[in-house]
């Protein structure tokens, strides 16, 4: 309180403006020294990073780098463990959502949560609803004022419709509307585009200018490149918790941010490539996930690491999901070394040696409440059981050998995978096939917010595995590790296979570059990704 | 909330509060009894534990099927009907049908299977919630009940009928010994069979569980299945205690088991919760309910104290719990 002259009250706008003449007001807000870490492992190393009022920073950084962090300790979500944090050049003393909100933070998650079936207008108005003398709710008021929010935008839309009718990108556009409106100053926008079309695209990019001009500030995450150079003025890298650049953004281009991003030769993390032989490991034909979906046939060679690769939302899951069968599948035909196995049935398919490793780990990988071990023989729980009957020591025995050879690390198998960290709960995910021979392991996304040292095991794991002639099938949004583990590339747009990037072509320039045309679908480079979701 | 208990190798401070977060359940049940035990010498006596005990039987059953149920993250609100139209239809068989009364008490316990079948199968199948449909089965099942007796309790039942649950094994009457063989038996599949680790994960995370190739639908069914068939256990048992198939029969007792098995520390959403907790809650209700009869108290403060201890109990566990995190 001390930077700000006046006691602070509801009224955002009169707090503010005493504050901004002060010296250090001129920042929207300012971190000084911060440090946070989880579990012993530091995620934010002695942070020091400002936002000048009425500007746009991008924030830019790999998977696990502290973005999030960052923008959860700014809305108060999180408390750092050392360090100062001044918004309008108030000192935070409570880290607290509504303290910050009062300070005039917004935040708008990359997943929103709204209400699916409250109407668009009901939506915007909730948790400060307007209402009559009377104390009832005044919708004629809500109603009205909806729109005219919402005219500022150019937004033409029915606001009396469900919000579970209205698009991902007209939701976020109303969610940032409704922090302009209740006066947020600073605007945190975590990966804003990541599910946006085109179009879409242009008119945020059109809301934020606006935004802009009238004075809020913003932080701006993101992977892609030409936004960053469009609408931010500053760029700020982190990596593995520290700042690694911080310009101007005319001082800078896309090499310097992409080389700050990574910090270090893609080559590092991962090994030279084998050749895989030509003896057909599993074979997916002409598979439809529904009526109108198109047909999807690949092959998977002994020893080969074929990789996914396409935008988020593009599919690549779903087909995955039907050929494992825990989507429903229309037609076609799963033939794992030459036999066809019926579509849909899980269990036949684990026994003839296909795994699946799901991208949430958490919502379809694990079952948290019970132990590593029980997990852990959970997908071969009949290789431990004789009619029925779970053999202890047997299974004690098998699950503390895989469990070892992926080095997890915890407090012996009886304790519960919820306890575990990121890294060592995704080892169990994967070890747990291990306990049966698998022909075919199939990885979705598997170092998705896993720290660079467990990242690098995990590597080594696909690694061994494949040199035992085990096939595996990687979909990653992670360009460098799409590209530096994959023998080949099929890129998936819509649900359907739209290209192959041979392994010759991996290992040269622009394999990134192409990648991501066959993606999107442009034929345009000026929207380069790079890093991961 | 595991009210398990874990053998501790070393006694430390540590293992002592362990020990006591592990068992508050266990440590609340003996203040009860001790409190009874106090007030009135006929509380403590081996007649009055086996008037528990056998009063505790029917509901046990119900118990030990609703505890699978509610890990698999579902609920059995049918049970009590169950038993109606269980007990009913072996009335009617034993008294029209038939002299054979074991073939009277097949038939009504297989009524209560086929009840439990239909519940699983629309659960499983047709992905009806848990809650809609057995309340739905509630309704039908007691209808069902009503028109088996012409909307009358069946009377005239055989003699024999009562040595169903009269007849006594090593002292113990049938009922106490099938609610000892059930608990010993369910405690033994949860733990130790791949079923009781696939209803774990079946409740815990279905979409993890179907992904390890766990036949989810097969277990919703069997749960199910497996909850009627122990409705229908009761049902005759219940109808040979009264000599006679009241259609009214049970009504109201699926608020008792689920009572008895969320005391026991399992959880509503499914996953988390055992046999020996339900066994404890089952206790604690039944304890108490006996204790507050003998010491004459009318039945109306009877509920009033029942709800408050109930909630205090689950209050009291909930707190240590969140302390010890």
């Amino acid at each position: 309180m001390e930077n700000c002259p006046f006691p602070f009250t509801n009224n955002i706008a009169s707090a503010w403006l005493p504050c901004m003449s002060k010296d250090k007001s001129s920042n929207a807000f300012e971190l000084v020294g911060v440090n946070k870490s989880f579990g012993g492992v530091p995620v934010l190393k002695s942070i020091d990073f400002s936002l000048k009022a009425g500007t746009i920073t991008a924030l830019a950084g790999e998977n696990g780098a502290g973005k999030s962090t960052i923008l959860k300790i700014i809305s108060g979500q999180l408390r750092p463990d050392s360090g100062k944090v001044f918004i309008a050049g108030t000192e935070m003393a409570l880290f607290d959502p509504k303290n910050s909100h009062k300070l005039g933070v917004a935040i708008i998650p990359q997943e929103l949560a709204p209400y699916p079936d409250l109407m668009v207008y009901e939506n915007i108005w909730v948790g400060r609803e307007l209402k009559s003398k009377f104390g009832t709710l005044n919708r004629r008021e809500m109603l009205n004022r909806s729109k005219e929010m919402l005219d500022v935008f150019g937004i033409d839309i029915n606001v009396r419709l469900p919000m579970k009718k209205v698009s991902v990108a007209l939701t976020q556009i109303i969610e940032i509307a409704k922090a302009s409106t209740w006066g947020a100053k600073v605007l945190l926008l975590d990966e804003p585009t990541s599910s946006l079309s085109d179009r879409e695209i242009e008119h945020l990019y059109d809301m934020i200018k606006q935004l802009k001009s009238k004075g809020v500030s913003m932080i701006y995450t993101t992977h892609r490149m030409g936004e960053i150079q469009k609408l931010a003025d500053d760029v700020v890298v982190l990596r593995d918790g520290k700042i690694a650049l911080q310009k101007k953004i005319e001082d800078t281009d896309a090499n310097d941010i992409v080389t700050a991003m990574i910090g270090r030769k893609l080559g590092n993390l991962f090994a030279s490539k084998s050749t895989p032989t030509k003896i057909k490991k599993l074979e997916v034909k002409n598979l439809t996930l529904t009526k109108s979906s198109p047909k999807i046939s690949f092959d998977v060679y002994e020893g080969e690491i074929l990789g996914f690769g396409g935008l988020v939302g593009a599919g690549r899951t779903e087909i995955i999901e039907a050929v494992f069968g825990v989507r429903e599948s229309m037609q076609g035909s799963i033939v794992v070394e030459g036999k066809e196995i019926k579509r849909g049935n899980v269990k036949k398919l684990i026994k003839s040696g296909l795994a699946f490793v799901p991208e949430d780990r958490k919502g379809a990988g694990l079952i948290l409440e019970r132990s590593v071990l029980d997990n852990g023989s959970l997908p071969n729980l009949d290789s431990f059981t004789i009619a029925g009957f779970i053999r202890p020591k047997f299974r004690i025995k098998g699950i503390n050998k895989v469990m070892a050879s992926v080095n997890l690390k915890s407090r012996g198998v009886e304790q519960l995978v919820g306890t575990l960290s990121g890294g060592n709960q995704q080892k169990v995910v994967l070890a747990r096939w291990l306990t049966n021979q698998i022909k075919v392991l199939i990885l979705d996304e598997p170092t998705r917010g896993v720290d660079i040292g467990a990242r690098s095991e995990i590597y080594s794991i696909i690694y061994d595995l494949v040199a035992t002639g085990i096939s595996v099938v990687l979909i990653s949004s992670d360009m460098p590790e799409l590209i530096g583990l994959s023998n080949r590339v099929l890129v998936v747009r819509n649900g359907e296979i739209v290209g192959e990037v041979q392994k010759g072509r991996l290992d040269e320039q622009g394999a990134q570059e192409e990648i991501f045309r066959l993606a999107s679908g442009q034929n345009t480079m000026n929207q380069n990704t790079v890093g991961s979701r | 909330m595991s009210i398990a208990s874990v053998p501790n190798t070393r006694w430390s401070n540590n293992n002592l509060k362990d020990l006591l977060l592990r068992n508050t359940m266990v440590f609340i049940l003996l203040i009860i009894f001790v409190f009874f035990t106090i007030k009135n010498s006929e509380f403590a006596t081996l007649g009055n534990f086996r008037a528990v005990l056998i009063a505790a039987a029917p509901f046990a059953l119900i118990a030990l099927g609703q505890t699978l149920v509610i890990l698999t993250g579902g609920i059995d609100l049918s049970v009590g009907s169950i038993i109606a139209v269980s007990a009913m239809s072996a009335a009617y068989v034993a008294v029209n049908k038939t002299e054979n009364i074991w073939i009277a008490a097949s038939v009504g316990i297989l009524v209560g299977t086929v009840a439990g079948l239909i519940n699983g199968l629309i659960i499983a199948i047709l992905d009806v919630p848990p809650f809609v449909t057995t309340l739905g089965m509630l309704a039908a099942a007691s209808g069902f009940a009503y028109f088996i007796g012409n909307g009358a309790p069946i009377n005239g039942l055989p003699e024999e009928w009562e040595r169903i649950a009269n007849t006594k094994f090593f002292g113990f009457q049938t009922p106490v010994l099938v609610m000892f063989l059930g608990f010993v038996i369910l405690a033994i599949v949860m733990k130790r069979t791949s079923f009781g680790l696939q209803i774990y994960a079946t409740g815990g995370n279905r979409s993890a569980a179907e992904i390890a190739g766990v036949n989810t639908r097969k277990i919703l069914i069997s749960v199910y299945v497996l909850s009627g068939f122990l409705a229908g256990l009761s049902g005759v048992i219940l109808s040979s205690r009264v000599i006679s198939g009241p259609p009214n029969l049970g009504s109201g007792y699926e608020l008792g088991a689920i009572a008895a098995v969320v005391i026991g520390g399992a959880s509503l959403s499914g996953g988390r919760g055992t046999i020996w907790g339900t066994f404890l809650g089952l206790l604690l209700i039944q304890t108490l309910n006996n204790g507050l009869d003998i010491l004459i108290v009318p039945a109306y403060w009877q509920k009033v104290i029942s709800g408050v201890l109930i909630v205090s109990a689950v209050t009291i566990d909930a707190i240590l719990m969140r302390r010890s995190r």
